[in-house]
């Protein structure tokens, strides 16, 4: 009740006090190359310090969050059966983001409480599906928090703390890095405004990540019409085997 | 520069797909094979999933096998209507293959499949080579000739008989077919052309003049790597064209210097060479199964 009072106090909140917090990004639209190390975006912003300022500049924070589209995954987990490595348990993880960035001007843990971070999810860890295929919360958390692993290995979710940086008392900007591997898509960036650990603004802005080149129109190809590309794959090898017979006899 | 392999989802360099197509060319060349069974496994060492090593190495062999089928229909010795029945088998035993692929990938598996089937192949077909090779050897010493042995002609009685006028045979269809099948299925879930199998099965079992049974079986591999390249781009979208056609670039020029190689090489050293790199590749499969992986867990995105 308590939760649910607080919850409505804040969405109350927000709307009166998003003049306070103006963001923008460099870009809405990002297209990256394939075969590209990925690409930078930038998201800025400004915030109305209000009447008293000075005295509140050192305890507002500023946290931003980029997520990507939520797609489902399956996480396997390995066990040695007589002496061989194989999948054994499984369980499939419905809506995870493709990619979750968030960058804040210090440590989340300075910032806010556990269960406010939690609330909003900020911070890696935080990160939960919006269904499991177990009911059962301690099965499925071992597989959760691998999937996290695996995918802030490979650059996919990262926590930047530290990398807000303000211009001014005002003025703020982050660099956000869009790796090569990131997913197409609807993205999402939400800039949060913190005071004393409280949510006090927030604004969301969306953004459209797209995989442009070569490479893209292939898996396209590949996966809108599949007959086409393997009969294509197929003849290019045919050809390219006849060829060779052809220029090498004139060789030798 | 690196190039974005789109199925396979990782960045290689172009001169490493190259020279793994460049390196199998050279040795299938040099050994008479297809190389798929060296190939599929290199594709894995260095990171491809291993559903799309074994896809996209058929077209490295429809390649290579293409060039060498050329060179065979030029002299005439190539059996169409043998390799055309045996294709009728091979579309089968592919298409059942590729469905059991999907399954095997479904249920998360389809690396152990791969990985097993591999240790078991490269294992046995090495470890008969070496025995062979390391008999030619002694033999070779003694200056001793084997003795052929007479095998049972329980082919003949078989219903559904053709007349094969290339290898001047009046043998049942039904043998062909199921070798075309067998050879299909490897082809799917293995990445391989299967022409360790065929050959043999062709001289021993179909009772196939030597001189027609190699460029026959180069005609069924060309085929049925082709039908199997269509087959997973339909059901698994598994096919990488970037990877394959680096591949097969590499892999038709590796070829020619490899045959090149072997004219000045005695045939036994040849073999025993070669049975030597089968069972490393098998050992190194092998440990890769039994080793204690850095992450047990793994993560597949976009699954229903």
């Amino acid at each position: 009740m308590k939760w649910l009072l607080a919850f409505l106090l804040a969405s109350l909140a927000i709307p009166a006090l998003a003049e306070d917090l103006v963001s923008g990004l460099s870009q809405d639209r990002i297209q990256i190359t394939s075969n590209y190390h990925g690409t930078d975006m930038v998201v800025f912003g400004a915030i109305e310090l209000g009447e008293s300022h000075g005295a509140q500049a050192a305890e507002r924070d500023v946290v931003v969050v980029v997520r990507g589209p939520a797609a489902n995954i399956a996480v396997r987990r390995k066990a040695r059966v007589v002496g061989v490595w194989l999948n054994r348990d499984s369980i499939r993880l419905y809506g995870m983001p493709g990619y979750y960035y968030v960058a804040s001007n210090r440590p989340l843990a300075a910032i806010a409480r556990a269960a406010t971070l939690a609330r909003y999810q900020l911070g890696i860890l935080t990160l939960k599906p919006k269904g499991e295929s177990t009911r059962l919360p301690r099965k499925g958390e071992p597989f959760r928090l691998a999937a996290i692993r695996i995918r802030e290995h490979r650059g996919l979710y990262a926590e930047a703390p530290g990398r807000v940086e303000f211009l001014s008392a005002e003025l703020f900007r982050v660099h956000v890095p869009i790796p090569a591997s990131a997913p197409r898509g609807e993205y999402n960036v939400n800039v949060y405004l913190v005071r004393d650990g409280t949510v006090v603004s927030a604004q969301t802005t969306p953004l459209f990540v797209d995989q442009v080149g070569l490479e893209r129109q292939l898996f396209n190809f590949a996966h809108d019409r599949p007959l086409g590309y393997g009969l294509a794959t197929a003849i290019m090898a045919i050809l390219t085997g006849w060829a060779s017979s052809f220029l090498f006899r004139r060789q030798g | 520069m690196e190039i974005y392999l789109p199925i396979a989802g990782l960045s290689v360099h172009w001169l490493a797909v190259l020279g793994m197509g460049a390196s199998v060319g050279f040795l299938a060349g040099m050994f008479g094979v297809g190389g798929g069974f060296l190939l599929t496994p290199l594709l894995i060492f260095y990171g491809i999933p291993a559903e799309v090593a074994v896809a996209t190495t058929a077209s490295h062999l429809t390649a290579s096998s293409m060039a060498g089928a050329v060179a065979h229909w030029r002299r005439r010795v190539i059996d169409f209507r043998m390799a055309g029945v045996m294709l009728a088998g091979g579309v089968g035993g592919s298409a059942l293959g590729v469905q059991l692929v999907a399954l095997l990938r479904r249920v998360g598996q389809a690396d152990l499949v791969v990985s097993v089937g591999y240790v078991l192949l490269l294992g046995s077909i090495g470890t008969l080579m070496l025995n062979e090779s390391l008999r030619a050897l002694r033999l070779a010493k003694t200056d001793a000739r084997p003795v052929a042995m007479e095998r049972h002609h329980w082919i003949h009685a078989l219903p559904v008989k053709m007349r094969f006028y290339t290898s001047r045979l009046y043998v049942s269809a039904i043998p062909a077919l199921a070798l075309g099948a067998v050879v299909g299925i490897l082809s799917s879930v293995l990445g391989v052309g299967g022409g360790f199998i065929l050959v043999p099965a062709m001289i021993y079992l179909l009772r196939m003049p030597p001189n027609v049974v190699v460029g026959t079986s180069l005609v069924q591999i060309v085929t049925i790597t082709a039908t199997t390249t269509v087959f997973q781009s339909i059901s698994n979208y598994t096919v990488d064209a970037m990877l394959a056609l680096f591949l097969v670039l590499g892999g038709v020029v590796g070829a020619q210097y490899g045959v090149r190689v072997a004219a000045r090489m005695q045939g036994e050293i040849l073999r025993l060479m070669f049975a030597i790199l089968i069972l490393a590749v098998g050992a190194r499969l092998f440990y890769g199964l039994v080793i204690t992986p850095r992450e047990i867990y793994a993560i597949t995105a976009g699954t229903p």
